[in-house]
Formats: structure tokens, C-alpha cells, sequence
């Protein structure tokens, strides 16, 4: 097995350019999604999808970025991609075992496997994955699978201008990571912070393949703030199913015995 | 494909990659997508999901009101499943429990019973089949086991209904009789683990009844269709059936909007919108045709006018559960204040 890979995104070095979002379609030559003016800040592409793999937020905040800084303004930019979960709702809920782990550690659909039955949509908790209506098929980032096994990194980090975007092994990008917050909060940006860099910070996940390091609510950049793989809450429903079954098998028998009588007497 | 700079001199076709084909090969991981390029009715619809403006609020934030999760893309064949699958697993497991607890005279119902679970089986996986993006493919759904997949258990034993009930319906064999009964039971309660095993709030948050839900409200349906066209002698079982699905539907809907307005905003779709009108639809069709069963007018009418309101209920509420579903998908706090609310649970216990 490969070193684990993954993403570091410090969304503080992110400048908005929008380089990942272009190097992603054109890597993976994926089609448009319309060219239309959404009114949201910069962000004219809101939200990822079955063709769009990358999307860079765009967080207008009437606050300055630090305390005590001038202005009653700061904008913050965030490149989002697909987390590829250590426990990923999409993998473990696909039924026909499309959504592989593969030996990066990442969460790859493979087209030629996956029929469209969309159950995946649904448990991404991350609203991550889709499917394209006239493909039929679902569809999210591959961390460029096949860079990878040419020795190559994924499109959006190589064209990344300022390394906000940050490929390599995760345990490395871990240690970065926190050397960044330490560094942040010594420049006096005390907000800072990792999301979803292991378990202990996101349990329902078990920790993020892609994780972020940001300044502000998780719910500023559409993120959630503790998201959950759906098949953990779900446990209590499979209990809730056993007592539906033997409920409805009471039931029957006590049809069959009550009603049975009735017609007898 | 489309055509873009229409006006142009030199007019673009194409399917939305910029992508020309004697310069550029497509071999890229998104290159097999489909697509017919960013044509009108794709546009006109991104354009009306991006017409909301942003709200500004630093308390409860959300990115411009934009939904946080991807709405589920199944139509209206899925809830109608959890119908038709519903009946299918409640009457199996009827006749399986007439055929092993009472007299030999009912054996019209037993038998009337198997052939609804057989054609019952039939239609789920035509529904089922028409939902899929590829549906050449769904043998697919039964190339591996997936314990951590409802969607892939559900498959499974919707396979195992379909062999057992052909077998018991058009052979009459006892044993596979007993067997379809008993996968039934799986049938009628395993589409509430289907809904619940999602990211979706309200479909998460009714994890704890909804499976009960499903298969008291599969009594119920069954029921109805068994009093309507079944067997005069099985009317009384088919009637008992019913009257304690629908009691327990009653009830456990009830329980079930409790539960789930543990968050206020978990609940809306349950209480506003279109949802909400079906939800409150169902409770009040499955009391009707409770109270016309104690109404003193003609067996006749009376049988069906219960079971035509029993059959809308049960149809409703699949139908609610369903929107309620895309409605809670739509709406970011839905998702943020539940999270949040478990944080300060966690919080508060550390
Ligand atoms: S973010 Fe969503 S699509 Fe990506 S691995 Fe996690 S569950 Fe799957
Ligand atoms: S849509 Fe495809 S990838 Fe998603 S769960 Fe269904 S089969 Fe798996």
C-alpha cells in the first residue's frame, strides 16, 4: 500500500484566483455548468457537483480579519473539494461497491461500476457528490487518480499560485498544518484553526483526507460543523427496524388467530 | 449538443469541454461525463436555484442561504416502492401467519395473499429499475453484499421475496410460503433504515421510528387492499390487520414528528410546505378510515370507503417522508443547528 495522500488547504494563503477550479475541468475535462452571475461575492460557481470538482467560496464579513485591525471588513477565500473521509457516508453506503478506498486513501467512484442509483447523494454529508442528469451517473473529485500513478500531483495543488492548496502524505501535512495554526496565532490571528485534520477533531468522520485550516464558523464557508458518516446514527434505525419486525410478525399471528375466530363464531 | 456564441461569426458547437477534438484527445477521469453542454433548460434551472439572495447574519450563518448537502435526485417511483414494497412484505407475512395459525378454510386468503407479495415483488423492481440513472445496470446493486448499504440489504431481500413468493404463489409450495413471510417482514420495515442511513436532518433525526412507521403503515396498506378485493371468509383478519396498522401509524407518526422536532428546525418540513401538508394528510386519512369502519352504513361501501382513505394515507405518507426529505436537503440550518446542538451535547458532558 502507497503512503496515505491527501489535501491541506490553508484557506489564509487563498487568494481567490480560481486556478484549481479551471486546472480541475481541464485536467479531467469535464463539462460546464452554465456561465451565469449568482450575486454571491465572486463565487459564480456555489457549490460542487457532478462537474464541478473544485469551487472556491467566496466569505464577505463586516469584521475586520483581526482584532484591532482598521476596517469593518475582510474577505475570506476557501477552495472546497470532496474530504474524502477516512469513514466516508458515500463509500459505505453505495450498493453496488462502485466507491473504492484506493491505495492513496482516497475515495475514487468508478464510472464503469456505478448505475445511478444516487444513494450516495444522500450520504454525503458534505453535499459533495451528483449526478448529472443526462450522464446519469454520480460524479466528485478523484484526487486525480491518474496523476497519482504517474507520480504526478493533483491539478488544482500543481496550479495553486500561493500553496494554499497543499498536496502530500497526510501525516506530514498534519504536522504542517499545526505549525501554521501555532505560527497564526503568534501573528496574533487567534482564530485560527484546523477542521477535520483526525478523528479526535472530527469523530464523525474519523478525520478528513482533505481537511482545512480555517478562521471563522464552518457554517461561514458552507462547511458543517460536525458532520457525521450516516451510518453511525444509523445503528438506532436497524434497532428500530428489529422491532418493526417483530411487531408486524405479532401482528400477522394475532390477524390470523383474532380474525380467524371472529368468522368462526 | 449546444451551440455557443450562437451569434458569432463562427458559432461553437459543443457539449460544454472547449475541448477541440483534432487537437485534444478526451481521456481525462471526468471525460466519459455525458453531457449535452450547458444547454437552456440546464441554465434556466441553475438559474432559478441561485436566485436567492444572501442574508447576512453573523449569529446563525449559513454561505449566501445555499443548501449545504445535494438534494436527493430520486423521482416519484422511489416513494411510491416504499408503497408497493410495503404491501408486498406486510401481505407475505399475513399469509404466511394465516397458513400456519388458522384453519384450513382460509386458504383462499393465504393464497390471495402470496399472489400479491409475487406481483408486488414484480412491480418494486420495475420501480426501483426506472429510478436508476443506468438501469441496464441494476444487476449491479447484487455484485457484491454490503452490510453498511440498506440500499444494497434491501436488495437482497426484495431478490429473495421475488424467488420465495413466485414459489409459493404459482407452485404453492408451503416451505417458500413460511420463507417469503419471512423476508416480508424485512420488505416492510428495511425502506425506514434506507431513509434514516442519510445525511439528510429529518430523514436522520426520525431514525428511531420511521422503520416501525413504514411497517405499521405496511399493514395498513395491505390491509386495506385485502378487505377491498381478498377473500370474503378472510375479511375479518384482513380488517384486524389493518385497524392495528393503522392505530400504530397513527401513533408512531405522532411520536415520530416529536421526535424529530428535538430541533425545531429539523421539524419544518414535517409542519410547513408541501410536505407538510402531506403529513398532516396522512394522520387524517388513516383516522377516517378508522372512524368509517365504526360508522353504521353498508358493509359494502364501508369496506371500501376505508380502504380507498386507508390506501391515500399510507400512499401520503410515503409521499411526505419523501419531500420532506428534499425540503430539509434545501435548507442549511436544518443541518447546522442540529450539529450544533450535538456539539453543546458532547460539550456539556466532557
Ligand atoms: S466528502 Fe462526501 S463524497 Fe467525499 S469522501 Fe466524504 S462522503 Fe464521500
Ligand atoms: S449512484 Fe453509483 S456511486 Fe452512488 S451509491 Fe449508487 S451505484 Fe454507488
Amino acid at each position: 500500500m502507497a503512503a496515505q495522500k491527501g489535501f491541506f488547504t490553508d484557506t489564509t494563503l487563498c487568494i481567490g484566483c480560481k486556478a484549481c477550479e479551471v486546472a480541475c475541468k481541464q485536467w479531467n475535462q469535464l463539462p460546464d455548468d452554465g456561465f451565469l452571475f449568482t450575486g454571491m461575492s465572486y463565487d459564480n460557481t456555489v457549490h460542487l457537483g457532478a462537474s464541478t470538482w473544485r469551487h472556491v467560496a467566496f466569505v464577505e464579513r463586516p469584521v475586520p480579519m483581526k482584532p484591532g485591525n482598521d476596517g469593518a471588513f475582510s474577505w475570506l477565500f476557501s477552495s472546497d473539494v470532496c474530504k474524502h473521509c477516512a469513514r466516508a457516508g458515500c463509500l459505505e453506503s453505495c450498493p453496488t461497491g462502485a466507491i473504492i478506498r484506493t491505495e492513496y486513501g482516497s475515495v475514487y467512484v468508478q464510472p464503469d461500476v456505478c448505475n445511478g442509483c444516487g444513494y450516495c447523494i444522500v450520504n454525503c454529508p458534505f453535499g459533495v457528490i451528483d449526478r448529472r442528469e443526462e450522464d446519469g451517473r454520480a460524479w466528485k473529485c478523484t484526487l486525480c487518480y491518474d496523476r497519482l500513478r504517474a507520480d504526478m500531483q493533483p491539478a488544482c495543488a500543481k496550479s495553486c499560485p500561493t500553496e494554499s492548496i497543499q498536496f502530500g502524505e497526510i501525516a506530514e501535512l498534519r504536522e504542517r498544518a499545526e505549525k501554521r495554526v501555532e505560527k497564526l496565532h503568534e501573528q496574533g490571528l487567534n482564530s485560527a484553526y484546523l477542521y477535520g485534520a483526525n478523528a479526535a477533531q472530527q469523530p464523525g468522520t474519523e478525520g478528513l483526507n482533505a481537511f482545512f485550516l480555517l478562521v471563522d464558523k464552518p457554517e461561514m464557508y458552507n462547511l458543517p460543523p460536525n458532520p457525521t458518516v450516516p451510518t453511525k446514527p444509523a445503528k438506532a434505525a436497524w434497532g428500530s427496524m428489529a422491532v418493526g419486525v417483530l411487531g408486524l410478525a405479532l401482528a400477522a399471528i394475532g390477524s390470523a388467530l383474532l380474525g380467524g375466530r371472529e368468522r368462526a363464531s | 449538443m449546444a451551440v455557443r456564441y450562437r451569434d458569432s461569426v463562427e458559432p461553437v458547437v459543443t457539449d460544454g469541454r472547449d475541448i477541440d477534438r483534432d487537437i485534444g484527445e478526451l481521456l481525462g477521469e471526468g471525460a466519459q461525463q455525458r453531457s449535452r453542454g450547458a444547454h437552456d433548460e440546464h441554465i434556466a434551472e441553475m438559474a432559478e436555484r441561485w436566485q436567492a439572495l444572501p442574508e447576512a447574519s453573523r449569529i446563525d450563518p449559513t454561505y449566501y442561504d445555499r443548501p449545504l448537502l445535494n438534494e436527493s435526485v430520486w423521482h416519484w417511483a422511489i416513494p411510491t416502492y416504499y408503497y408497493v414494497g410495503g404491501v408486498t412484505g406486510a401481505s407475505l407475512a399475513l399469509g404466511a401467519a394465516v397458513q400456519l395459525f388458522a384453519d384450513r378454510d382460509l386458504r383462499a386468503l393465504v393464497r390471495q395473499c402470496r399472489w400479491i407479495g409475487f406481483a408486488g415483488a414484480c412491480i418494486s423492481g420495475v420501480l426501483l429499475v426506472a429510478d436508476l440513472g443506468r438501469p441496464m445496470r441494476f444487476l449491479n446493486m447484487l455484485r457484491v453484499f454490503r452490510p453498511t448499504s440498506p440500499m444494497n440489504v434491501g436488495a437482497w431481500i426484495l431478490s429473495k421475496v421475488g424467488a420465495a413468493s413466485s414459489l409459493a404463489a404459482i407452485f404453492d409450495f408451503e416451505l417458500a410460503g413460511l420463507s417469503a413471510g419471512l423476508s416480508g417482514l424485512g420488505l416492510a420495515t428495511y425502506t425506514g433504515v434506507l431513509v434514516a442511513n442519510t445525511a439528510v436532518p429529518v430523514w436522520q433525526e426520525s431514525r428511531r421510528v420511521l422503520p416501525i412507521l413504514f411497517g405499521s403503515s405496511a399493514m395498513a396498506s395491505a390491509g386495506c387492499l385485502l378487505e377491498m378485493v381478498g377473500d370474503q371468509r378472510g375479511f375479518a383478519v384482513a380488517r384486524t390487520f389493518r385497524i392495528s396498522g393503522q392505530i400504530a401509524e397513527i401513533a408512531l407518526a405522532f411520536a415520530m414528528e416529536k421526535q424529530v422536532a428535538r430541533i425545531e428546525r429539523v421539524a419544518r418540513p414535517l409542519r410547513s410546505g408541501f410536505s407538510g401538508f402531506l403529513w398532516r394528510a396522512s394522520a387524517v386519512l388513516a383516522a377516517s378510515s378508522l372512524l368509517v369502519t365504526v360508522l353504521p352504513i353498508k358493509k359494502r361501501a364501508k369496506k371500501f370507503a376505508a380502504g380507498i382513505l386507508g390506501t391515500l394515507g399510507s400512499l401520503a405518507l410515503r409521499f411526505a417522508v419523501d419531500k420532506a426529505g428534499l425540503a430539509s436537503a434545501r435548507d442549511p440550518r436544518a443541518s447546522f443547528h442540529l450539529q450544533r446542538a450535538q456539539l453543546n451535547f458532547t460539550n456539556m458532558g466532557a
